[in-house]
């Protein structure tokens, strides 16, 4: 397919023929990831900032690697060593990058709307790795990859997201794709952390946790802050843990196991029991690769205009 | 187990809106019959000709003071004193020393009631932790350790946040929360209502708008989270009209009065000292017929106590320095009589349906509240006609500090079931 998108800005943008046309190309890469040696040349010369203004391992990781392995070079830039400490300005930091003439930046910022923002003067490619409590649209993808792989079918599926929905790009972002390849979604949560409003991403609000897990095929728990507890919105790990954290292994009325899927990384005893996080049905490691995979997807559909799909 | 058979009494249905004239029969702590001319040779018999006999009464607001101020009152004592005012279930507020603010807590002090064992000792959890009104406790785990209600009660949440986040998260649980409500950086160290006597006697006010301001504030909370919210002892003839207009746009609130808010003003200053020094003060006449209205047409669908002992140490001395509350439980039923059924207020079915019915409901306790086949047997018996006087130095509670010594008053309660055991039989205690 014609790629017409320039960038990644979130998954609100793409239709749910794009969404499926990057999940096969994932999946392509996420079978290649199998061997070993690896390397591509297909993004040789093209040039990819990673722009890191909040922490983050696996995304940033995941990002470079995707580059790398595809043949791109590949600089990273934390906020720690950067001239914003000096005084510059975000919009200064930013053009000045520019004129380091790279083809794909990408940006991760705990302002929401940063990416759509820079989007407007910044000439290159912009990958939204996450702004704020906005989007984070590569982790859907990932997590959509990763559902597609296990033989889900989107469109007799239920996902049960269950935590900080109040906080979460990713509870966001993930409930716009699901809902565009056609599943259900459930949140759940602590009524502190289901924000009003919750309507517009098309879910349903279902207390109490277990129920919403009973209803669900999928159960993705979202990663419980311990600023949130601090900041009041539930009383207590030992609390939190006790009514809305997943114990044990939740099984389907067909005496099948559900599956289990979080961002990471996780808090083990807190938001899922730490035995669970290795089970069988966890989906949590693969998650991983598949967001390897997605994002070696994405930059190439992005520079290469689909084209190679 | 013995069996019990009240025979003759009229019997109150409050669930049903009805009064009938039969006989009761108790079984292993359940009614088991209700219907005109039982005999059963192996019951033990109590005559109720010319009684009134109904659910036990449910009391939402006590302080029985355990743990840490046993001198004012202990749960033996406390229990003694529900017993002979005819309450068989008791809601203790938290805010004892320490303050009931883990599950660890209120599992000792369920198992000191049990321990005790008198009438159905309930208990709430305190809503911040250390009742400091800034981090919230972990409510969760408190009702699965029994706690059946939230309240700060003594002191008022001033941390809107607070109890914003509270509301909206117990939602989930369905815990009711119980607002004691003072805007403290308006009420200060006042001690009495604002208004004349406050002038003449010259001692600090605590005035109106102290309580209708958080109450205000507490109702849109309320209404915005859908939290179930219940205001206690009420004071003032605003705050009626504040709750019945939320209750009207649906907001799910409640409120209970005390009965001496209902039969004492300001001016009761002069006369009783400090025994009529309370919190919130004692208002003014407008705000009685206020809420006397205010019962009549459902808003405040409690009555409740208040029951706040002190030693007399805590109450002598210096006005300013004396400690609010009135110890009231053994008279509570009575006191309501006067000032509710006397002058016509109430009949008797709302008055079981406001001490007992209501309250069980609040409470989530299903087998209570009800006069009915299957229901727990929890009795009171009141003889509605004979006045006797209140001898405050006959109490059992330890609290002595009431106004109301001396007064002639009817409606006592007789007789006092609890789970089909006679605790107190033709005005006797038995416990």
């Amino acid at each position: 397919m014609k790629w017409k998108h320039k960038h990644l800005l979130g998954i609100d943008q793409l239709s749910g023929e794009e969404i499926r046309f990057l999940l096969e190309k994932g999946n392509q890469y996420r079978e290649w990831l199998e061997q070993s040696p690896k390397k591509l040349t297909r993004l040789s010369g093209y040039c990819l900032i990673n722009l890191f203004f909040e922490a983050s391992t696996r995304t940033r990781v995941s990002f470079e690697m995707a580059g790398k392995l595809l043949g791109m070079e590949v600089v990273n830039f934390t906020n720690e060593l950067s001239s914003l400490n000096k005084g510059e300005s975000f919009r200064d930091t930013v053009r000045t990058l520019a004129r380091m003439k790279v083809d794909a930046l990408v940006i991760r910022h705990r302002s929401s709307g940063i990416p759509l923002y820079i989007s407007q003067f910044l000439p290159f490619h912009i990958i939204n790795a996450g702004d704020g409590m906005r989007e984070h649209p590569t982790q859907a993808l990932l997590d959509l990859l990763t559902m597609k792989r296990d033989g889900i079918d989107f469109t007799r599926n239920t996902v049960a997201i269950i935590g900080d929905i109040l906080h979460s790009r990713v509870a966001r972002s993930l409930s716009i794709g699901l809902k565009k390849l056609g599943s259900q979604v459930i949140f759940s949560g602590p009524p502190t952390l289901i924000p009003k409003g919750i309507e517009v991403l098309e879910g349903q609000v279902v207390y109490p946790v277990e129920e919403a897990i009973r209803q669900a095929d999928v159960v993705y728990l979202l990663r419980i802050q311990k600023e949130r507890q601090e900041a009041g919105f539930f009383p207590s790990a030992k609390e939190y843990a006790s009514f809305f954290g997943l114990k044990e292994k939740p099984k389907g009325p067909d005496g099948r196991w559900k599956k289990i899927m979080h961002p990471g990384p996780v808090n083990r005893g807190l938001e899922i029991d730490s035995s669970l996080v290795e089970k069988e049905n966890s989906l949590i490691e693969e998650q991983v690769s598949c967001g390897l995979a997605i994002r070696m997807a994405v930059l190439e559909t992005l520079i290469l205009g689909g084209a190679n799909g | 187990m013995n069996k019990v058979l009240i025979k003759n009494g009229t019997l109150i249905l409050p669930q049903s809106k009805r009064t009938i004239e039969a006989d009761v029969l108790i079984d292993d702590g359940v009614i088991v019959q209700i219907e005109p001319g039982i005999n059963d040779g192996k019951a033990e018999r109590i005559n109720a000709s010319g009684y009134l006999v109904g659910p036990g009464f449910i009391n939402l607001h006590v302080h029985f003071r355990e743990p840490g101020e046993e001198k004012k009152e202990d749960l033996f004592s406390g229990s003694r004193a529900a017993v002979k005012g005819g309450f068989t279930s008791v809601l203790c507020m938290p805010n004892t020393r320490p303050p009931i603010d883990s599950p660890l807590l209120i599992s000792y002090l369920l198992s000191r009631a049990r321990e005790v064992g008198l009438v159905n000792v309930f208990s709430a959890a305190t809503i911040s932790l250390g009742l400091e009104g800034k981090a919230m406790t972990d409510l969760g785990l408190l009702i699965n350790a029994g706690a059946k209600a939230l309240s700060d009660d003594g002191k008022c949440v001033k941390d809107s946040r607070l109890l914003y986040l509270l509301m909206t998260y117990s939602r989930y649980f369905h815990l009711p929360i119980i607002l004691h409500e003072e805007d403290i950086d308006i009420a200060g160290e006042g001690q009495v209502n604002e208004g004349s006597m406050a002038v003449k006697m010259g001692y600090r006010s605590l005035p109106k708008v102290a309580e209708d301001s958080m109450i205000a504030r507490d109702l849109v909370l309320a209404h915005s989270t859908g939290a179930t919210v219940h205001f206690t002892h009420l004071s003032t003839a605003l705050s009626v009209k504040l709750i019945e207009w939320f209750q009207n746009q649906g907001a799910k609130v409640t409120a209970d009065v005390t009965p001496h808010h209902l039969l004492l003003d300001d001016q009761s200053i002069i006369q009783y000292g400090s025994r009529a020094k309370v919190k919130p003060p004692l208002r003014d006449q407008t705000d009685i017929v206020a809420l006397k209205e205010g019962i009549q047409r459902g808003v405040i669908g409690i009555l409740a106590s208040d029951h706040a002992p002190h030693t007399n140490e805590d109450k002598e001395g210096d006005f300013n320095e004396a400690a609010f509350g009135i110890s009231n439980l053994e008279i509570t039923v009575p006191l309501y009589v006067k000032a509710l059924i006397d002058d016509q207020s109430i009949s008797w079915l709302d008055f079981w349906k406001l001490l007992s019915f209501n309250p069980a409901q609040f409470l989530g306790l299903t087998k209570k509240g009800s006069l009915e086949i299957g229901m727990d047997a929890d009795i009171a018996i009141i003889d509605p006609e004979t006045h006797h006087e209140v001898k405050v130095n006959e109490f059992v509670s330890k609290g002595k500090n009431c106004p109301f010594d001396g007064w002639q008053l009817k409606g006592w309660p007789v007789t006092t079931i609890v789970n089909g055991k006679i605790l107190m039989r033709h005005s006797k205690l038995e416990a």
